[in-house]
């Protein structure tokens, strides 16, 4: 994190150069204009590319996959001479065809694991009382920070941190999400992103709720 | 039901259409278009895939019948800006001012031609004479940059720093297209 902006850059640098994702953490925006230049020039420098047949036969497969209603009439596709428009009128709804594969906002994403401190040890943090559904709690199980949410005589608890870039959330009880500060990026209190195509999942803490009403998380010393 | 009603005229009109795996292609075809502009700012297959599979997620189940067919190429683009806006916006905190070429852009009106190369030499023919190189050796010829550094007579580090210094260059000319 405390690289040089020369070396953070060549590594996303590198990582297009090998024809990988883009993988960009905290502090790269510095350097937004720098990156965006280094994917445009590996995106340009091999002219327009087309589909990989593996990803244009997925696609292909889920346009096929059902017959259904049209969204496009035939004449308009014809008028326009756009094939996209005679393809939806020919082959079905493509709409239809890829409502299987749509994630509803609540859909689980990636993401989402466990956090199990390899040696944890549980943390009293909040007595139960002091819990009401409905309102996150900020709490800190050692070196662990996590948002707890009371449901009925349960208690869930997610990661304090973004699963995309590093930093803090913030609960906004207007919306009922955890916030990001550092990009417009937020999370229901399941930990489930709000734009299901976007981001990871929020990391999950352990909870237990003790016979005396006190909450623990599962953190570290 | 009356000729004019539109469910009538989807009947009728489902009898002459093109067999299923034709119009497959055909839709296929227009979604490449959206896949080579997407890729050419990305820069990455991974993520090309991801955002077109997003474009065809968000856009077809809105084109809605009797929408004026000369707009859906347009809207497949206003889409795949959108997309692309979001995908910069989450991972540098881009704003839409920043993203204003990209937002501007027309959509494509063909298939695009075999012209990346000297796209991306216009950009560097704007750039000092290190810089370009640095570039062209790391991007046109896939030089490390330690075969870079050999190759202009200079240390890794000094290279990276140049490699930044003239992709923040690079930023601030216009890329063509």
């Amino acid at each position: 994190m405390n690289r040089k902006p020369e070396e953070r850059v060549d590594k996303i640098v590198a990582s297009l150069l090998r024809g990988r994702r883009l993988k960009l953490r905290a502090g790269d925006a510095e350097e937004k204009e720098a990156i965006t230049a280094a994917a445009r020039l590996a995106g340009t420098h091999q002219g327009p590319q087309r589909m990989h047949p593996a990803f244009r036969k997925r696609l292909a497969r889920a346009l096929e996959q059902s017959p259904g209603e049209l969204w496009v009439t035939r004449r308009s596709a014809l008028v326009a001479g756009l094939g996209l428009a005679a393809g939806l009128a020919g082959g079905g709804v493509l709409g239809r065809a890829f409502e299987p594969a749509r994630a509803p906002a609540h859909a689980p994403a990636a993401g989402g694991d466990v956090i199990n401190p390899t040696r944890g040890r549980w943390v009293d943090v909040a007595a139960m009382a002091d819990l009401s559904e409905g309102h996150a709690m900020r709490v800190r199980a050692g070196g662990v920070g996590a948002f707890l949410f009371r449901h009925g005589d349960t208690v869930t608890a997610v990661s304090s941190i973004c699963s995309h870039l590093p930093c803090e959330l913030w609960w906004e009880g207007s919306t009922q999400t955890l916030n990001c500060p550092c990009h417009p990026a937020s999370f229901y209190a399941s930990g489930q992103p709000t734009d299901p195509y976007a981001l990871r999942a929020l990391s999950k803490l352990q909870v237990r709720v003790t016979t005396v009403g006190r909450v623990e998380v599962l953190g570290t010393e | 039901m009356t000729p004019d009603d539109p469910a009538d005229e989807q009947q009728a009109e489902v009898v002459e259409l093109p067999a299923a795996s034709r119009a497959t292609d055909i839709a296929l075809d227009e979604l490449e278009l959206v896949y080579a502009f997407i890729y050419a700012r990305v820069g990455n297959r991974a993520d090309a895939e991801d955002l077109t599979q997003q474009v065809a997620l968000k856009a077809i189940p809105r084109l809605r019948q009797g929408a004026p067919a000369s707009a859906i190429r347009g809207y497949l683009f206003a889409t795949a800006r959108s997309v692309l806006g979001s995908f910069w916006s989450t991972r540098l905190g881009l704003s839409e001012a920043e993203l204003r070429e990209d937002l501007a852009l027309v959509p494509p009106s063909e298939p695009p031609s075999e012209e990346g190369v000297e796209t991306v030499q216009e950009i560097l023919a704007e750039l000092s004479d290190n810089y370009r190189r640095v570039l062209e050796l790391r991007f046109l010829h896939g030089y490390s940059l330690k075969e870079v550094a050999a190759e202009m007579k200079s240390t890794v580090g000094a290279i990276k720093v140049m490699q930044l210094r003239a992709l923040r260059a690079a930023a601030k000319v216009r890329f063509p297209r």
